[in-house]
């Protein structure tokens, strides 16, 4: 009799130090990648920015050529493997009021926003963590002189 | 008794054993992460650096020299560092720093490459070895001065 509830409580032990364990690695393995993949965007969407800001010259032929600029960064996220996808290029000439496809040529204000990028959780989720975990990012950039601003 | 006493050696050593191996598992790979996301922002810290820096290309010497100070501002999160100056990632150093320009028809810079060339991260248990990784390609945005040398 006092054999078996050992067992048992070697059981629920074990199964309490495996789940710390879980945690404990999910904490190192997955928020590091999260981590990572934050940094990643936000360097991505800083250079994303910067090159549509380069192109805007007060023309809807330079518009579009931002747009391009954009699509042609070739920067990548999750340990650079990964293509960033559903990247949104807006534009602005007062900071307030953004717009994917501007009336007004005149914007001299380029905002990329990166809101895709879902890190899949491993171990964290056994532990009642989330599947995925988004991590978006995005930057602000003026035309002449180009500069970041957000 | 001694049975018991038996079992309970074994049970310590296979846990242990197990216990063991996650813990310097999850010790590498979070230190490896770790670091390379010190070298993600310091890669971005010599992206921005390099968009905006002045281009100047009087020679091959003075175009050395530019590369010298973005590998710099990677290494020590400044172009010129002091004597003895901590590097922003344990280890790097800035020959491990790759820069290049893309230039367009004209000459004149359009794009420029800050990555590392290869790293090596000791996690004690193992080593993992980054080439070309990570790395960033900025719009070059600063002034193109061609015929102007450096400091």
């Amino acid at each position: 009799m006092k054999s078996s509830r050992r067992r048992g409580f070697v059981l629920i032990a074990m199964s309490i130090a495996m789940l710390l364990m879980l945690a404990a690695i999910g904490l190192a393995f997955d928020l590091g990648r999260v981590y990572i993949a934050r940094n990643e965007a936000q360097v991505f969407t800083d250079a994303a920015a910067m090159a549509a800001a380069a192109k805007l010259d007060g023309t809807a032929g330079g518009i579009e050529k931002a747009r391009q600029a954009v699509a042609r960064v070739p920067m990548r996220w999750n340990l650079g493997t990964k293509e960033f996808t559903g990247v949104v290029v807006e534009f602005s000439a007062d900071g307030a009021n953004w717009d994917q496809n501007p009336r007004d040529a005149g914007a001299t204000m380029a905002r990329v926003t990166a809101p895709l990028n879902e890190v899949e959780i491993v171990f964290l989720r056994a532990v009642g963590g989330p599947a995925t975990f988004t991590v978006p990012a995005h930057a602000v950039a003026v035309s002449n002189p180009v500069r970041l601003t957000e | 008794m001694r049975r018991e006493g038996g079992h309970a050696m074994l049970e310590l050593a296979i846990s242990a054993a197990v216990m063991v191996s996650f813990l310097a598992g999850t010790f590498q790979f979070g230190y490896t992460f770790y670091v390379y996301n010190e070298l993600v922002t310091a890669i971005g810290n010599g992206g921005r650096y390099a968009a905006m820096r002045t281009y100047r290309g009087g020679s091959a010497e003075d175009i050395e020299k530019s590369k010298k100070a973005i590998r710099n501002m990677v290494a020590y999160g400044d172009a010129e560092p002091a004597e003895g100056a901590q590097p922003a990632v344990a280890h790097l150093s800035p020959d491990q720093v790759e820069v290049a320009w893309t230039m367009n028809e004209a000459g004149a810079p359009e794009y420029v490459a800050v990555s590392i060339r290869e790293f090596t991260v000791d996690a004690v248990f193992k080593k993992f070895t980054f080439s070309g990784r990570p790395g960033v390609e900025f719009p070059f945005v600063g002034k193109y001065a061609p015929a102007e040398h450096e400091k």
